[in-house]
């Protein structure tokens, strides 16, 4: 574990918390997008000074799928259904950080409670953050009104499961990884393209006016 | 392990189908063209089946797509679902005045459901737990729009929902997979970087329990979202209400068994690690009896037909996973459950589907003497509602049968007591509703348009198959189900 892993690590839980605290959508999108593209730099930073081909490929993907792509796809989308702002979310955005905290803090202990006991401390740090990943992006999918920002939530939780396995796996196949990105970018296309659909049905892309159907 | 090229080819083929779609220039020719394509899967699955048959197991693509018993069975009931169903969308959108497909439409239902049918199989070959993964995922994104074929604010609001749930509950699925990974590499096994099922099944004894034990339960709740496991259901009665009928009937039929699928594949690696096959069996217990009780309560207070046989989608779920809980001769059951329910259910939303165009809405309480005014599609829904409340000789009161003297043999008395309460509740809700909608109503019926024969015939081969299964289980299909169901148990 060097320290520029730690420090990446930690930009990456900070930039989730931030997304907790910002109402203006773009901002949220500037935050995931240098949260991507961090990620990208993960695997390269986790095994320097070493380099192989096959993960500076996934990398190379990775930092322009989750750091360009994705980020250009929600600010155009957005700009199609006119939308900047997320207005009055089902938690606030004062509380979420606090609740975004304790969800750093639970993962915290589940790591330390899960992880058998070969793992090394290092990994264990990066669990943490993986996790907090996780849990925060699954936070903003329920607590947010706003389509676009569930897309932006899922995007977060799919960013943690990325840092999940860049870190857990030594040596996952290339081929697989790549196939798990396209599928996280047709996701967000067919995602973007359903937002922009809602729009044109209701006028709107609000959440919580999609209720009536129920029982 | 003999190699094939069927598994390339019948994944291949709806692409290229679905490539095709967009040269025809009528409705009607869409969709007989798609229905065709689904008609020309059979002999490439049949020659699949008969190879496995043969040796036990084939494989493809360096092992990269696996095919045995298991794989197998599913592939036939999946052709099953989609064979009738592709031919049913024929005739579904004929009849659908209100809301007419125009050839854009149509080209772009038929590209999808090829697309789907092509997705959903390669979650079945896939040996690497990763691509499988990739494969459930697309399913959902290629279904997506399938439910909202026709816009409206209920169907947009259905597809969101399902879109959004199903993608963030299949994330947490892929972290089981990631932990299952983990516990390879850890225990430096070979095939630790491919991470093929085979793989990991053979190495299952030697791998971490604590890393089994924390991916099987991301497994089971990611996977389980998209099997619709009571709570994680709540996307699936919009979806399957929303959707027109066919797409219904494939989500019902087989949407769900492509992820209950992968749970059972991870099902055998846990098992094959004997620390762990009593625990994993207490957890599918739970979320079985859970979501058969859930199921059984909302159905009572259900008036919308296609809500309740989305409802009753989530108590037969329920009935697999708790089958699949009790292990040995209630895997057998579970399986056997599989197939019942697939063939059962798809009946029920083709009925659903015309009885809904016929009297302009989905509620029951609008139905009035169905079996006079459209005696076809009015008695294809009687038979299907009886026999998926488990009415005997129908099959899926077989299953059930076995199921239950398979859980008393275990000892799982509450689970036993649950299944019981939980079925009768269905059993008289549904029937009450049922029996109104057959003799019941003062409002006049409008009539429907007039049984083709092609209608006859999708109502009447699945009522005699399940008729047929419930009175006497062929030889070859009890042996297919006893060696996919000690696939499931961990058998190497």
């Amino acid at each position: 574990m060097n320290v520029v892993a730690e420090f990446v690590l930690v930009v990456l839980v900070l930039t989730d918390l931030a997304v907790l605290a910002t109402s203006r959508l773009t901002t949220c999108v500037r935050l995931v997008a240098v949260q991507g593209a961090v990620l990208g730099l993960l695997p390269l930073v986790l095994r320097w000074p070493t380099f192989d081909l096959p993960i500076g490929t996934l990398a190379v993907s990775a930092l322009a799928l989750k750091g360009i792509v994705f980020p250009w796809l929600l600010l155009r989308t957005m700009r199609l259904v006119e939308i900047r702002r997320e207005a009055e979310p089902y938690i606030g955005y004062t509380l979420s950080m606090v609740v975004g905290v304790l969800l750093v803090a639970v993962s915290a202990y589940l790591s330390t409670q899960w992880l058998p006991v070969s793992a090394g401390n290092a990994e264990r740090f990066f669990l943490v953050g993986a996790l907090a990943m996780i849990l925060t992006g699954m936070l903003v999918v329920v607590s947010r009104r706003k389509a676009i920002s569930q897309v932006l939530g899922f995007l977060m939780l799919e960013n943690g499961v990325y840092a999940f396995g860049v870190v857990f796996l030594r040596e996952t196949s290339l081929l697989v990884e790549l196939a798990i990105l396209l599928d996280v970018f047709v996701a967000v296309l067919v995602m973007g393209v359903a937002v922009h659909r809602i729009q044109r049905g209701f006028e709107h892309i609000d959440v919580d006016q999609l209720s009536a159907l129920k029982g | 392990m003999a190699n094939t090229y069927w598994m390339p080819i019948l994944l291949l083929w709806p692409l290229v189908a679905a490539a095709a779609t967009f040269a025809l220039r009528s409705v009607r020719r869409v969709l007989w063209f798609m229905a065709a394509s689904v008609w020309a899967l059979v002999p490439g699955a049949a020659a699949l089946v008969m190879q496995v048959q043969g040796s036990g197991s084939v494989s493809a693509a360096d092992g990269w797509l696996y095919a045995d018993a298991l794989t197998a069975f599913h592939v036939i009931v999946m052709l099953i679902v989609f064979v009738l169903s592709s031919t049913y969308a024929v005739g579904y959108f004929a009849n659908d005045k209100s809301a007419a497909l125009t050839v854009r439409k149509a080209r772009r239902f038929a590209a999808l459901w090829l697309t789907t049918s092509s997705a959903m199989m390669l979650v079945l070959f896939s040996n690497n737990l990763g691509i499988q993964w990739a494969g459930i995922e697309a399913t959902t994104l290629v279904t997506a729009f399938l439910v909202c074929t026709h816009i409206t604010p209920a169907s947009l609001e259905a597809m969101w929902k399902y879109l959004i749930i199903c993608s963030v509950g299949v994330a947490l699925a892929f972290v089981g997979t990631l932990f299952f990974a983990a516990a390879m590499e850890r225990a430096a096994v070979d095939g630790a970087s491919t991470l093929l099922w085979t793989d990991v099944l053979s190495h299952a004894g030697e791998l971490d329990p604590i890393l089994l034990k924390t991916g099987f339960i991301f497994v089971v709740v990611g996977f389980g979202t998209k099997v619709g496991l009571a709570p994680l259901h709540s996307w699936l009665p919009d979806a399957h209400s929303q959707a027109p009928a066919p797409v219904s009937a494939i989500f019902s039929g087989f949407l769900l068994n492509t992820a209950m699928y992968c749970v059972m594949r991870y099902l055998a690696i846990v098992s094959a690690n004997a620390a762990l096959t009593l625990w994993a069996h207490e957890l599918l217990i739970t979320f079985g009896v859970l979501s058969m009780v859930v199921a059984a309560a909302f159905i009572v207070f259900q008036h919308d037909l296609k809500r309740l046989l989305a409802y009753s989608s989530i108590e037969h779920i329920g009935i697999i996973a708790l089958g699949l809980g009790v292990g040995g001769l209630g895997q057998f059951a579970a399986l056997f459950h599989v197939l019942n329910h697939s063939i059962a259910k798809m009946t029920a939303f083709f009925a659903a589907g015309r009885l809904g165009q016929q009297f302009g809405t989905n509620d029951m309480r609008r139905f009035a003497r169905v079996l006079t005014t459209a005696p076809v599609w009015g008695g294809g829904l009687m038979a299907s509602l009886l026999a998926l409340i488990g009415v005997a000789p129908f099959a899926l009161f077989m299953s059930e049968l076995q199921l239950v003297r398979a859980a008393i043999a275990q000892g799982r008395v509450a689970a036993v007591v649950l299944f019981f309460a939980a079925s009768t509740v269905v059993f008289i809700g549904a029937l009450r509703l049922a029996i109104d909608a057959a003799w019941g109503g003062e409002t006049a019926a409008p009539a429907g348009p007039p049984a083709t024969a092609l209608d006859k015939v999708l109502v009447a081969v699945p009522i005699c198959v399940l008729l047929c299964l419930g009175l006497y289980l062929p030889e070859p299909v009890q042996a297919l189900i006893a060696q996919a169901s000690s696939i499931v148990g961990g058998a190497r």
